[in-house]
């Protein structure tokens, strides 16, 4: 077995572990039933109070945000959001975990790859992740009577799956600083705030200023969504948003690297001065 | 000859005391910061195939020795040889050859079971997986574990987790094993047993570095032992040999009642012996000498309390150990 296998199968026994880990608390599960639905549902509930069934008020929502359909805005939004929080929290929690708990000693003792402790527990995240987005799916459906075409979803589907790299470099930019600091809750809540505000996920992007719309394109989540949001609710295809999910390849890519790089000058600054075993 | 299983040279350790803030660092204003220096110069040369201790009081450096060999520190100076391997420049080489137990029960999975965190760390350890399942039971045979495999470490005892820490180390096979204070919050029973499983993996001609403050454990199980304060080596022998330091067959531990001045007492008892520590509290002076014959100590230190108009209330006369070599090495207990 290469070193390359080893790190891999290395990787994903971290990702089995945690979700074995996940699976030992079932009630974190039932957070998995209300939030996508009550949090999206808040928001679409108070966008019909404000407009009713209004076409001007429709017309005026559908010239910035290309589509009518409000629920199916706000659902795929907050989709992004709970995606977006559950990595930036999820990932950075469980290094911090590991830390506290003074496993993260034991896991530095054994030759794999230190990215496995980084990047492992986030695929152990999918499953969580994917059961949120059956959930608000068949919410909107029930609720709001939206149901896109299957083939749109699947083209989601192909959107969310090439999107994951890059969120998952920047929910492992975050863990990173956990190596230093101890506890970034404080940071990540920061983050998740200025995403939420930046990147379209309860109002569209054409809402900001000009100057934070360019800070807002440079941000992967913001096209991600956007695609989303074309392809289930505007009906465009894949080749359509291609472009948009190159350059969120090519941010997926720059990212991982800074991730990977932060990782490693800062696991090297804890070993100089014994941060690793302290928290 | 072999080459030595773990070898060190003017190996330091030095840690800033207290915090740097960030607008210090911003204003670029001087680090002011005490250096505190946690291992002061380590020669340490540790063979293959034998039980070699760390023993020193809490915060001696010797945690910190252990996490600089298993490359979760780096050294400020000095050279480290771990099985050979420079840890510093292949640091992989050498996690995949060593096996360590640094943090005991806090450093596993408590929701999962003893196989599962074993499966996990075998991954992690780049185990074949052809050869995980067997591995894994021969390790939990090993620390005799086989029967509670499957129930969830939380459901353990302390001893029954460290056990299971120490299966993890057994996971790569190691030629060199380090555990750190292996039994530390465990009670006499479960600390004999976790000895007795040291004890085997001498057997099986691995070589095992500890650390501990326990003079017992270190008298009974090592080979070789390095007695450490505050960073340095301050002797280095085998524990029968360092007994023999300091010169005397036993020990008297004497509780005299004293109420004036205790100069004359000691100056009589110091020429029947040496009195390696005495300590006065509440009108009772603590005595501990040593001495080649108790049976000639003992009547002289009776005869010292009479002529100055003192009272013995209490003799204990001991044999020898590691703690009196400590003692007589650094004036203090290895409990203090």
């Amino acid at each position: 077995m290469n070193l390359l296998a080893a790190d891999a199968r290395a990787f994903f026994a971290a990702a089995r572990k945690e979700l074995r880990q996940q699976r030992r608390y079932p009630t974190l599960f039932l957070g998995l039933l209300f939030w996508p639905v009550l949090l999206p549902a808040s928001w679409v509930l108070m966008g019909h109070a404000y407009s009713g069934n209004d076409p001007q008020a429709l017309a005026a929502f559908a010239e910035r945000a290309g589509s009518t359909n409000v629920a199916g805005f706000v659902f795929v939004g907050y989709a992004m959001y709970m995606w977006l929080s559950s990595l930036l929290w999820g990932v950075g929690t469980s290094l911090r975990q590991e830390q506290v708990r003074g496993s993260l000693e034991a896991v530095f003792l054994t030759p794999a790859s230190r990215l496995v402790p980084l990047f492992g527990p986030g695929v152990g995240m999918l499953i969580p992740m994917s059961l949120t987005f059956v959930i608000m799916g068949i919410a909107l459906w029930l609720f709001f009577g939206v149901v896109p075409p299957l083939a749109a979803v699947l083209q989601a589907a192909v959107v969310v799956a090439l999107g994951m790299p890059a969120l998952y470099a920047i929910g492992s930019l975050f863990a990173a600083s956990v190596l230093r600091f101890g506890e970034v809750g404080p940071v990540v809540q920061l983050i998740r705030g200025m995403f939420v505000l930046a990147c379209g996920i309860t109002f569209p992007v054409a809402m900001l200023p000009i100057w934070a719309q360019v800070g807002a394109w440079l941000m992967p989540p913001t096209y991600i969504v956007d695609d989303i949001r074309r392809i289930l609710l505007r009906g465009a295809s894949l080749p359509d948003v291609a472009p948009d999910l190159a350059i969120v390849l090519s941010l997926a890519t720059i990212i991982a690297v800074l991730a990977v790089v932060v990782f490693r000058y800062l696991e090297t600054s804890a070993r100089r001065s014994g941060m690793l075993g302290r928290f | 000859m072999r080459d030595p299983a773990v070898e060190t040279r003017d190996l330091v350790k030095v840690f800033e005391r207290g915090r740097r803030t960030i607008w210090q660092r911003l204003r670029r204003e001087p680090d002011r910061r005490d250096r505190f220096r946690a291992v002061d110069g380590i020669d340490l040369r540790v063979e293959a195939g034998e039980i070699f201790g760390l023993l020193g009081p809490n915060g001696a450096g010797k945690t910190t020795t252990m996490k600089m060999l298993a490359t979760l520190l780096i050294p400020t100076s000095g050279t480290i040889r771990v099985l050979g391997i420079d840890p510093l420049a292949r640091p992989r080489e050498v996690r995949a050859r060593l096996g360590a137990m640094l943090s005991g029960e806090r450093s596993l999975y408590w929701k999962l079971t003893g196989r599962e965190n074993l499966e996990y760390f075998a991954a992690l350890y780049h185990v074949p997986p052809a050869e995980t399942t067997d591995r894994i039971t021969r390790c939990l045979v090993a620390v005799n574990l086989s029967d509670r495999a499957d129930d969830y470490v939380e459901r353990y005892s302390t001893g029954m987790r460290q056990r299971l820490a120490l299966a993890r180390a057994l996971l790569p096979d190691p030629p060199l094993i380090i555990l750190d204070e292996p039994t530390v919050g465990l009670d006499p029973q479960a600390s004999r047993d976790l000895r007795d499983r040291v004890r085997e993996l001498r057997a099986q001609g691995r070589t095992v570095l500890l650390t501990t403050h326990y003079m017992e454990e270190a008298d009974q199980l090592c080979d070789r032992i390095a007695i450490i304060d505050h960073g340095r080596i301050v002797a280095l022998d085998t524990p029968a040999a360092l007994k023999r330091t300091i010169r005397a067959e036993e020990v008297v531990h004497l509780e005299i009642g004293v109420d004036g001045d205790d100069a004359a007492l000691l100056e009589r008892l110091e020429r029947a012996g040496t009195v390696a520590r005495h300590e006065r509290r509440n009108g009772t002076l603590a005595v501990t000498a040593h001495c080649a014959s108790a049976r000639d100590f003992v009547p002289a230190a009776f005869d010292a309390a009479r002529s100055t108009g003192t009272t013995i209330r209490h003799v204990e006369v001991v044999p020898v150990t590691l703690e009196d070599v400590f003692l007589a090495l650094t004036g203090r207990g290895l409990r203090e």
